[in-house]
């Protein structure tokens, strides 16, 4: 039974199945130490102006002697494939998978087979395990929606969702803890009126932004990565195949943009939050949410923050007080 | 409903009222006198007297402005400055997309409105060198009015100091090398503009609203159309955080 550290959300199916324990490196990242983290890697030679997650993930890896990793070389950023490169000098063994850019089924099934092939592991074994796992998602699906009553925090529907990623190493104390925000949850009374927001992008750096929000009188009642990789649509998925091709993040914005248009108006919200991470390709996406989205947008940024800044703050208080106003 | 609107500026106090979205009246007052001659201290809370003011008692009263946190105002719900002055560009142009670059007598703030509603903004520092009060305390150095020293816009001498205590000895310099007083004005102009373009850095767009007391300089106005297809010098520019407050207040009923 090994550790196999994931950079961002893949088949994890596939690794369970195989007996061993995934473990989402950007949730070391955040839990721990970011300058520290951070630091080894700009030691080593890692630019100032590149992606914190990138540097965080490098230093992480080091420092908790992962040895194995899953490299992502489609359908995560170029950042990725340079960091791979770095990582496997160091002797960490690098485990490929892609989601193809041409988004088609066929190309889904190839890759997936390849990866289940490298961890030795048949479909009907993974299917058992995409079964049992799916019983946890569904679990998180009802925590998402009771979020958009009122009942479960920004913060625990960030959190629960996100952890979809890994599980943490363990679906069944995973399912324990989830039980009981859900349970809490179920015996809360829906609040009548909140000002709702939707956090669009990839999980922030710091980890005071939802309470932060929460402080200011409004409520994030849709996250739309950290869903993602709770997988909300899993039981449209016959199979394996299917659940990883229906799965908005590595793939074009316009796909994305087609969840998003449904997923906001079900949701009823007012405004948008976009987080970008600094030095990141994906602040262009911005152009084209803020033109497609018929939404009030906040574009913030951080770099290595592990709370919010001065500047951001105020540019939070300024639209939620605009946004309450209409 | 009448709403009565106030920005407690740092030169001026200014103040609108509004009934059923239209403006009834506007008035500014030097802040001294407003404080001296206009409100009356009663139990810690600051009173304003309407009726010697000239104007009628309010549904509403809303106020913003450098002066709102540090008194106790009676009566008012009190809104923020960024907030005032977008409501009031936005009652005056009726656009929902655009840059508002507010350039007061002691600070300037620039907003970004999409969709309408803020999305950026930026505060001066604690310095007036890029403010109305600069253009002011270089007016009299001058001996002309603000007026006068706004016409000029053509061949700027060079006044290249940060700091507006510097660029009056940097002035003063010019007069004696015997520059035509055109082309100091222009150079006051300039440097102005030149202190307020890093702020505009970040906020690319096509519309550029100008309001506050400098906003009547058609130079710095023509200087700023080199960043924005559009510049728009808001009527009444002096008085968008006032009619804001009461739009703010007419919408919200």
């Amino acid at each position: 039974m090994k550790k196999i550290g994931l950079t961002t959300t893949v088949p994890v199916e596939v690794i369970y199945a195989s007996g061993n324990i995934p473990i989402d490196l950007n949730n070391i990242l955040v839990n721990g130490d970011l300058e520290k983290y951070i630091g080894i890697a700009e030691k080593a030679g890692f630019p100032r102006s590149l992606c914190a997650w990138i540097k965080g993930i490098y230093g992480v890896c080091l420092v908790e002697g992962v040895s194995e990793i899953i490299g992502v070389h489609e359908g995560d950023c170029s950042n990725t494939n340079s960091l791979l490169e770095i990582l496997k000098l160091n002797g960490v063994k690098i485990v490929n998978f892609g989601y193809p850019k041409s988004h088609k089924l066929s190309d889904v099934k190839r890759n997936i087979k390849e990866f289940m092939n490298a961890y030795e592991v048949n479909l009907l074994e993974v299917e058992s395990l995409r079964e049992r796992l799916n019983i946890i998602r569904e679990k998180v699906k009802e925590l998402d929606e009771l979020t958009v009553e009122g009942r479960v925090s920004s913060w625990d529907n960030h959190l629960f969702q996100v952890s979809c990623s890994d599980f943490w190493g363990n679906p069944n104390k995973f399912e324990e803890e989830l039980e009981k925000k859900l349970s809490e949850a179920r015996s809360k009374k829906p609040s009548k009126k909140i000002l709702k927001l939707a956090y669009l992008g990839v999980p922030p750096i710091m980890n005071d932004l939802y309470s932060y929000i929460e402080e200011r009188g409004a409520k994030v009642v849709f996250n739309e990565v950290q869903r993602e990789f709770a997988f909300p649509r899993h039981a449209k998925a016959k199979n394996i195949f299917e659940q990883y091709l229906n799965y908005t993040y590595p793939y074009g914005i316009e796909f994305r943009i087609k969840n998003l248009e449904k997923d906001l108006a079900d949701r009823d919200v007012q405004g948008i939050i976009h987080y970008t991470q600094k030095f990141c390709h994906r602040a262009l996406d911005n152009i084209v949410l803020k033109e497609k989205l018929p939404y009030p947008l906040l574009n913030i940024e951080a770099d290595r923050e592990s709370v919010l800044d001065e500047r951001t703050k105020l540019r939070l208080d300024a639209f939620i007080d605009m946004l309450g106003d209409m | 409903m009448r709403v009565l609107g106030m920005d407690l500026g740092s030169r001026r106090v200014k103040i609108c009222s509004m009934v059923e979205g239209q403006i009834e009246k506007q008035e500014k007052y030097g802040t001294v006198d407003f404080y001296k001659n206009y409100c009356k201290n009663i139990d810690g809370k600051i009173h304003v007297n309407f009726e010697k003011l000239g104007f009628s008692i309010a549904d509403k009263n809303i106020a913003t402005g450098y002066g709102r946190n540090n008194m106790g105002l009676y009566g008012f719900e009190i809104i923020n400055e960024l907030k005032a002055h977008t409501y009031g560009a936005m009652f005056a142009t009726g656009l929902k997309e655009f840059v508002l670059l507010d350039l007061g007598g002691q600070d300037v703030k620039v907003v970004k409105v999409e969709k309408g509603i803020i999305v950026d903004m930026e505060l001066n520092e604690k310095c007036a060198a890029s403010c109305g009060r600069y253009l002011e305390n270089m007016a009299n150095v001058l001996e002309l009015s603000l007026d006068e020293l706004a016409q000029h816009s053509e061949n700027p001498v060079k006044l290249n100091s940060t700091c507006a205590i510097f660029s009056e000895s940097e002035l003063i310099g010019e007069i004696s090398k015997g520059r035509r007083i055109e082309e100091l004005c222009a150079g006051i102009n300039y440097s102005l503009y030149t202190r307020l373009k890093p702020m505009l850095n970040r906020f690319n767009g096509d519309t550029l609203l100008v309001s506050g007391g400098v906003a009547k300089n058609k130079a710095i106005i023509k200087y700023l159309g080199e960043n924005y297809n559009e510049v728009i010098a808001l009527n009444n520019s002096d008085f968008v955080g006032t009619v804001g407050c009461c739009h703010f207040g007419q919408r919200k009923a």
